[in-house]
């Protein structure tokens, strides 16, 4: 079988290739249908080059992308992005937002708007579909951006720490919501994050990465149970698996400041 | 408590009536608590009193610079005739015409150079000769090819005004956030889709801007067309004044082009606040 979403021998150079930096080295990564996958590392470590090259953003240097055997070239909208700052379109109330994705694949007036309160309301957002983005808090904005992700219904759904910015009482209640609609849609998603406890309790798989270059230097299944929410960080099995991933990342740490 | 209903709600967006909204606006109309409204009142009634020393007790001979009653009295007599009015109507017009001409090619045009390079890089070069030209250097030209009718006064106005627009309209293409061409190509966006649903909203304040500007040119340009050859017009009914020594009306005629610009701005930034909805909301938070 082949995989859904692969990377294979994937480098990333910026600059050109005497003197730039060498930003993602031989990077191979294969994503399964409907797996939540979650990229952990430091900054500096590539991950979220990574993303940005599944999503078509930028293209490798060396190696390829694929998703479902084909090649990712250039911007895909199969592989749908959400972003840590939320690029929503202030001129467009939430709901011409969410209904953006149907529009641009042509679908009627009528249907648009139904996908969008749909999606509004798997959101919990319902009530707010006339209010312009700026008119909302962090936390409702970046609802807004997964309901318009979702919306155009991307077979893979790409995350840039989307909930980094966030207070953390909102950020674990977007986790949890994300965890539940990853259920019920069964989409897959790849999902970036520097927070361990963020990756324990939204992934399927964490995809350990270290810096300089930027490499994966772990692959650990999460077989903690499901639905997890803050309950879930009560377990002691939480506890193992929080000292497995953080004995990766010291090892990295470690060796990061003996180079230095 | 399976759904947690929004529980990050911050809510700003129920909590902020129009009361607050306005109350804002008052805020900021006197500027910081500063009594600017009170000083813009006194600043034009110092003017006033200026030139009412200066004309009604002699000290300035009203040949030389007629007095505030003068002009007055002079406005009392042309009001009652259908001549000022009429002038007004003429040169409103021109401008009307003109200027939208001028904006119907100069902002499309502009999108589709802040969109795509070729496009700029040929018509740069063609803006650089053009720009330095005050619009009066056409009005042999086109009195030549349109003669001294209507026509010849609309072209005067679109040449004078379209570079302006198109200028202003590639500038506001630049300042669109690169990050939401991103998510709409994301999102399936083609490169039309890109120019129609981000480009142009997303430049559409700066835009409006520089429509607000080439509006004032739009004005200065069709009353120098009308000064040098036109019956009817505001610039026509100062020139023939003058010819008449007839200095209250020239300030008649000046009076009235303030005026109608400073009418022709508020009318312009009502469709401003119609066209940009969201910038309310931004500015009512």
């Amino acid at each position: 079988m082949t995989s859904f979403l692969s990377a294979r021998g994937v480098s990333k150079t910026f600059g050109n290739s005497a003197s730039g930096v060498l930003a993602l080295s031989n990077v191979s990564l294969d994503v399964r249908e409907g797996e939540f996958v979650c990229l952990l590392g430091a900054s500096g470590c590539g991950k979220s080059t990574l993303l940005n090259m599944f999503a078509g953003f930028i293209p490798p240097s060396v190696g390829e992308l694929r998703l479902r055997g084909e090649p990712i070239s250039g911007i895909d909208p199969r592989c749908g992005m959400v972003f840590q700052s939320y690029a929503l379109f202030p001129w467009k109330t939430v709901r011409e937002n969410v209904a953006f994705g149907p529009k641009m694949r042509g679908a009627g007036r009528r249907e648009r708007r139904d996908i969008a309160e749909r999606f509004i309301e798997m959101v919990g957002l319902s009530g707010f579909g006339d209010h312009y983005p700026t008119e909302l808090s962090g936390g409702m904005q970046q609802r807004v951006t997964l309901a318009r992700c979702l919306a155009a219904d991307p077979e893979v759904l790409l995350m840039d720490e989307p909930f980094a910015a966030l207070d953390a009482m909102t950020r674990e209640i977007l986790q949890e919501e994300l965890g539940r609609i990853h259920m019920r849609s069964g989409k897959t998603v790849v999902f970036v994050t520097h927070n361990i406890d963020e990756a324990l309790i939204m992934a399927d798989r964490i995809v350990v990465m270290s810096p300089r270059p930027g490499r994966i230097s772990a692959f650990i299944g999460n077989e903690l149970p499901k639905p997890r929410n803050i309950d879930t960080q009560l377990l002691p099995s939480y506890a193992r698996m929080k000292r497995e991933v953080w004995s990766h990342i010291a090892g990295d740490m470690a060796a990061m400041r003996d180079n230095n | 408590m399976s759904t947690p209903a929004p529980g990050d709600l911050a809510l700003p967006a129920r909590e902020s009536p129009t009361g607050s909204a306005s109350g804002r606006r008052r805020w900021r109309l006197s500027g910081l608590g500063r009594p600017v409204l009170l000083l813009n009142l006194l600043g034009i009634f110092a003017f006033y009193a200026v030139w009412a020393l200066a004309t009604e007790t002699g000290a300035v001979s009203p040949l030389f610079f007629p007095s505030p009653s003068m002009v007055a009295a002079e406005a009392r007599s042309v009001a009652g005739t259908a001549d000022l009015w009429m002038s007004v109507v003429a040169s409103g017009r021109r401008v009307f015409l003109g200027f939208g001409l001028a904006a119907l090619v100069a902002v499309p045009l502009g999108i589709v150079m802040g969109c795509w390079w070729p496009a700029k890089a040929t018509i740069d070069p063609l803006i650089s000769l053009l720009r330095p030209l005050p619009s009066i250097t056409w009005i042999p030209l086109t009195m030549l090819w349109l003669g001294i009718g209507e026509g010849q006064k609309i072209a005067i106005v679109f040449m004078g005004s379209w570079i302006y627009i198109l200028l202003y309209t590639v500038e506001s293409t630049k300042r669109v956030d690169p990050l939401l061409i991103k998510a709409a190509r994301n999102l399936g966006a083609g490169s039309f889709a890109v120019m129609r649903e981000v480009v142009l909203p997303g430049s559409l304040p700066g835009i409006l801007a520089g429509l607000k500007v080439s509006l004032a040119i739009a004005w200065s340009c069709v009353l120098s067309a009308e000064m040098v050859a036109a019956q009817t017009g505001l610039g026509a009914l100062i020139w023939s004044a003058k010819d008449w020594s007839n200095m209250p009306l020239v300030l008649v005629g000046m009076i009235c082009i303030s005026a109608t610009v400073l009418v022709a701005d508020l009318i312009a930034n009502w469709i401003e606040a119609r066209l940009l909805p969201w910038e309310r909301a931004r500015r009512t938070h």
